[in-house]
């Protein structure tokens, strides 16, 4: 999966990402926070009728607020970092000059893991975050502990039952042993062994591409921990924090809101 | 054997400060000490009396907490003698003030009862002014209190007896003398009569001066 | 069975491992740091096949990085968190070829290196590394100065692993490790988290250290330090309050304000819902800032620290350190509050709790028993089923505890139970206890016969006669004796208490003070003459009060020891010095009652004894008492003072 376009940025208020393949494209909108920080200040001093505030103003209020590019820049670039998009982060470095915050080539490494993963290759992820460094999985009992069941949901869905069950017994029963959780979900995913039709039975979703997606992020989160980075990019909290000041502030007034976040587009304030 | 009670009594002096003090500890109030005296039961009907026990269990002055076990012999109609388990808020204006505010107890109430105690005289009129929140108590030679039996220890609750009500009660620090009157807002025995008084047993020194303040669990010098 | 797995058979690995050919042992090699990494079971097995050994070898024999970097991580997993793997590792003597290999050209070897040395000092078996000599501390500080981030937190770990006193927190002060650790708070969150670790160790208890941090950098270090406190990592967050509170325990002024107080609060207890170490940890810092304070304690409760912790508790497998942690903070929460206690009870703590006194770790039996201790400090929780068997019971088999600490913390727990009133006394004696208790009384360990005596002293306090005989049939008049002049002053004191309630209310059991030629009331006499604290006087004052209260003989004798004759060369004038003691109300009060007792006018020796005791020049004493600063003295001495007023001329 490639990164492929990098949209260019709108008035400094929204920013397109997107890729191919087959996820499709995430967009993001960023909007200037402090500036509508100011808007809810400003309005809770004011009576209790709601204040209307017209798109001309508000884009004009947009417009004054200064964003830095670099700062904009170095937000981009901690999510292609974070997310590991290494080709991009290096194509963005040198277009607009922006140093990442992590060594590039520790990426790669951090990808190769999480592409493991993602493709059912669970003992050579294993091996490759060993490689990377050996704390990650002796440190992280939950990470280690869903790795293995990784694994075995593997076995299972290749129909290698007896290797399964002997995996399960030898690998992942003493986890059981020292964690109820753990046991819990041992048990969960031994009973896809129990069903004829998997996709038809109650834990069928164990068996679904996504429990691969939700492993594979969980140990990219623990390379990045690993390496003193954030295991999050600040890109969706900032979009989390868009939504709720616009709820904050639709309390007060009403203004042009972002309601499609694909687009960012201004919507009228209806009166 | 009567003991004097100390006549020179000084009326506590209006403190100002409204915080409250820790009573002073009282060797005659402390864990372990034994009491034994009459309650006195009486309505329009018929005049009852019985023996009573009362045993400190536990002492927290800090907190104006008390607690113990009180023992009723010769119950009528009881076959063995009725154990109940009583908690204790000690009046020192810190954690407990005169007014009870709980058990279906009103001011004009706990005035009316608290008035009933000769020593309580002295204080009467701050304690209608003010509630007695500014007066300094921990000097004051009577500990006020109210004590609640939570349940009884070892007889079930169809014993015929109930406790539903709780004890206004004034101690003696000089002569660990317990006098109490019993409140229940429900009963329909005469509210304003004295229906207890405690009194220290026959020969008070032999067992007062005696058992340990240490026996209990909140001096006890674990690590 | 697949093949891949029969060529993973333990025993096949660890024999590739000494193999002649290279490639065979570096994959055998690999193959065992993969099995091993986050496997226990794994680990374990392979250190009882000697696995550790073979690895260390590879070290020494000063192989090529590949398999350098391969042989450091695998001993790096051994010592993560397995006590025995750490054990094989010393004990293989691969630490020295481990430093040395912070000193390869390879970078990968240096990181790997600094990485397994970190796991391997997370270990209390590791040998303290000597901070005390100048070398070691030299080298420490060109760790600390490295480059590599990961050997920069190797040295912050050696530190918080090897500082434990006082004389090694100055040495590395006076190096300048205040300044080194602060520079690191500003690197990466790793760097940040051990330097904030290893700072909570550097000022430990130690005022001196603490003021020299708070002002370093014009308190801006100590700021950055408050603003960790919000850090988006929740452990950052936890270890910025873990040395916050360190710094308040060692200097109180420090954490002064209620106002820091109540956000250290907030922040731990919010923690305690973290997933991970971030929450494994926070219940024991949330307990370390809690303890001794009831105004934090009520805070805690206020954002419902008992609730959440109980939950914990009730969800179960938990592992042993944060089930300690979470029995820590439970029971200073319910140390000084009635309400926190009620409300542990009324959410079904005690049931899971009593079920971890036989809890296989020692940390977590001995915060358990301290748990049932805190609670059972309210007499009336003590009757909603603390004096249950299913407690009482497994606290005495932990009499015979492999670890002192968790005998003394048991006997602590037992000594507050056997006040209740309604404990049967008699379930102690069914089980041994009261033997178990003798014993321990006459242990070398002075904390266990402090508390053993002190659970005696309760087992005695309020008990019937057959009960008291039946413990001094156990406990013998020697051994009583000679526990009143045990060399440890807290032994005296509770031996003078037991035999204080021995002797209250029973003129019977009084005998036992002058059996076998006195032994008791010489030991008793000695005591009240040379006491080494004013609290041991006033218990053997009470001790003749009580025995006062007896018949007219115990009545003489008492006379006798506070009345010596001149020849007896005893200072005769010792209750008037008693009556006199400004420091002491107890012991005016002790001695005011030995006297009522001792002048009762039902006796029929009173008279006589009443004009010896005016003889000696007590009643002014007693008359002055009307002044007493304190309530009890002054209310009791004028009371007997009006008896005097009546005593025959």
């Amino acid at each position: 999966m490639n990164f492929c376009t990098l949209g260019r940025y709108r008035g400094g208020l929204s920013l397109k990402l997107g890729r191919s393949g087959s996820n499709s494209g995430l967009d993001l909108v960023v909007l200037p926070l402090q500036d509508t920080f100011n808007y809810i200040a400003a309005t809770s001093i004011m009576s209790t009728s709601k204040k209307v505030i017209t798109r001309e103003d508000w884009e004009k209020k947009l417009n004054d607020a200064k964003i830095r590019k670099e700062d904009m820049n170095k937000l981009v670039m901690n999510f292609l970092v974070t997310e590991g998009y290494v080709e991009a982060a290096e194509k963005f470095r040198m277009e607009s000059g922006t140093e990442p915050d992590i060594d590039l080539t520790t990426i790669t490494d951090r990808m190769a893991v999480k592409k493991a993963v993602q493709c059912g290759n669970v003992e050579d992820a294993i091996e490759k975050v060993n490689d990377l460094n050996p704390e990650i999985l002796d440190t992280n009992p939950q990470l280690f502990f869903h790795l293995q069941q990784q694994r075995l949901i593997e076995l299972i869905r290749n129909g290698k039952v007896e290797e399964a069950l002997e995996f399960a017994q030898e690998e992942l029963a003493p986890r059981g042993e020292e964690n109820q959780s753990f046991l819990e979900e041992l048990e969960r995913t031994v009973a896809l062994l129990a069903f004829e039709d998997v996709s038809n039975c109650p834990v069928g979703e164990l068996l679904d591409i996504s429990q691969r997606l939700k492993t594979a992020s969980e140990v990219n989160a623990a390379i990045l921990t690993s390496q003193s980075h954030e295991k999050d990019p600040k890109l969706p909290s900032l979009l989390k924090m868009l939504i709720w000041a616009q709820n904050q502030l639709d309390e007060k007034a009403t203004f042009p809101r972002i309601k499609n976040f694909s687009t960012a587009a201004l919507e009228d304030p209806s009166i | 054997m009567p003991v004097r009670v100390v006549d020179n009594t000084q009326i506590p002096q209006v403190s100002g400060v409204n915080s409250g003090y820790t009573l002073s500890p009282c060797t005659l109030l402390s864990v372990g000490q034994a009491f034994a005296g009459t309650q006195n039961v009486s309505s329009i009907q018929k005049e009852e009396a019985w023996r009573v026990n009362v045993r400190i269990q536990g002492c927290d002055l800090d907190h104006g907490y008390l607690c113990g076990t009180m023992e009723a012999l010769n119950v009528p109609l009881a076959e063995t003698p009725v154990v109940t388990f009583w908690e204790g808020e000690i009046v020192d204006n810190k954690n407990y003030t005169f007014f009870t505010g709980k058990w279906d107890a009103k001011p004009d109430n706990d005035v009316r009862h608290w008035s009933k105690f000769q020593s309580f005289s002295p204080l009467q009129n701050q304690v209608e002014a003010d509630g007695g929140k500014s007066l300094d108590l921990s000097n004051y030679p009577y500990i006020f209190m109210r004590w609640k039996e939570l349940y009884f220890v070892n007889v079930g609750k169809d014993c015929g007896l109930t406790i539903a009500g709780f004890y206004y009660v004034c101690f003696s620090c000089s002569d660990g003398s317990i006098n109490g009157f019993y409140y229940d807002p429900n009963s329909r025995l005469a509210i304003c009569c004295p229906i207890s008084s405690i009194n220290v047993g026959d020969d008070p020194y032999s067992c007062e001066g005696t058992t340990s303040s240490h026996g209990t669990a909140q001096s006890s010098t674990c690590c | 069975m697949p093949s891949s797995a029969a060529c993973k058979r333990p025993e096949n690995l660890v024999e590739g491992l000494s193999s002649k050919d290279p490639g065979t042992r570096l994959k055998a090699l690999r193959d065992l740091k993969n099995q091993i990494i986050g496997n226990r079971t794994k680990k374990l097995r392979y250190v009882k096949l000697g696995a550790v050994p073979l690895v260390s070898e590879m070290l020494e024999s000063g192989s090529e990085s590949v398999v350098l970097v391969q042989a450091i991580a695998t001993l790096g997993s051994f010592g993560c968190g397995l006590d025995a793997g750490v054990e094989a590792i010393v004990k293989s003597g691969a630490l020295p070829y481990l430093f040395s290999t912070l000193a390869n050209p390879d970078e990968k070897v240096v990181e790997a290196g600094a990485r397994s040395l970190r796991m391997i000092f997370q270990s209390k078996l590791t040998p303290k590394y000597n901070i005390l000599e100048d070398k070691e501390m030299d080298f420490l500080f060109s760790l600390l100065n490295s480059e590599n981030e990961t050997v920069t937190e190797l040295a912050a770990s050696i530190i918080m692993h090897s500082c434990e006193t006082t004389e090694e927190q100055k040495a590395l002060c006076g190096s300048g490790v205040l300044d080194k650790l602060a520079l690191l708070l500003e690197g990466s969150s790793n760097q940040r988290d051990a330097s904030l670790d290893s700072l909570a160790s550097v000022v430990k208890n130690n005022r001196e250290v603490v003021s020299k941090f708070v002002g370093l950098h014009n308190g801006k270090v100590l700021s950055s330090v408050n603003g960790l406190t919000k850090d988006r990592s929740p452990r950052t967050r936890l270890l910025a309050c873990s040395l916050l509170i360190a710094l308040g325990r060692a200097c109180p002024s420090q954490l002064q304000d209620i106002e820091s107080k109540a956000d250290l609060v907030r922040i731990l207890v919010e923690l305690v819902e973290e997933p991970g170490r971030a929450g494994d940890e926070a219940p024991r810092a949330l307990g370390d800032l809690i303890e001794k304070s009831e105004e934090v304690q009520k805070l805690a409760c206020s954002v419902n620290a008992v609730e959440k912790l109980c939950k914990f508790l009730h969800k179960g497998s938990i592992q042993a350190k944060p089930l300690a942690g979470i029995l820590h903070a439970l029971a200073e929460l319910c140390s000084n509050l009635e309400d926190n206690r009620r409300l542990f009870l009324s959410l079904q703590g005690l049931p899971l709790v009593a079920e971890m006194l036989n809890h296989e770790s020692v940390g977590v039996r001995i915060a358990a028993c301290i748990c049932i201790r805190n609670i059972s400090r309210s007499v009336k929780n003590l009757s909603d089923g603390l004096t249950d068997k299913s407690i009482v019971i497994p606290l005495i088999h932990l009499f015979d505890d492999p670890s002192i600490e968790v005998q003394v913390a048991a006997l602590g727990a037992t000594s507050n139970i056997l006040v209740h009133f309604t404990t049967h006394k008699s379930i102690v004696f069914e089980c041994g206890g009261v033997k178990q208790l003798v014993k321990l009384s006459s242990s070398m360990v002075s904390e266990l016969r402090v508390n053993a005596v002190s659970a005696l002293r309760n087992l005695m306090f309020q008990a019937d006669k057959m009960c008291k005989e039946n413990i001094m049939l156990e406990l013998t008049i020697s051994t009583l004796a000679s526990l009143i002049c045990d060399p440890e002053p807290f032994v005296q004191e509770h031996a003078l208490v037991l035999l204080r309630n021995l002797v209250n209310g029973n003129v019977d059991c009084i005998n036992y003070v002058f059996a076998e030629d006195g032994l008791i009331i010489n030991a008793v006499t000695r005591q009240v003459w040379n006491a080494s604290s004013v609290g041991i006087c006033i218990q053997g004052i009470y001790v003749l009060a009580n025995i006062a209260a007896g018949d007219e003989f115990h009545k003489e004798e008492v006379m006798r020891i506070l009345f010596p004759l001149p020849e007896d060369g005893r200072n005769q004038s010792i209750l008037i010095k008693f009556l006199q003691d400004s420091s002491s109300p107890k012991l005016r009060v002790a001695t005011l009652w030995c006297i009522i007792n001792l002048s009762h006018l039902d006796s029929p020796g009173a008279v006589d004894r009443i004009a010896r005791i005016r003889g000696a020049g007590i009643t002014c004493a007693i008359k002055i008492m009307v002044n007493d600063p304190c309530l009890d003295p002054k209310v009791l001495g004028p009371s007997l003072g009006a008896i005097g007023d009546n005593w025959p001329k």
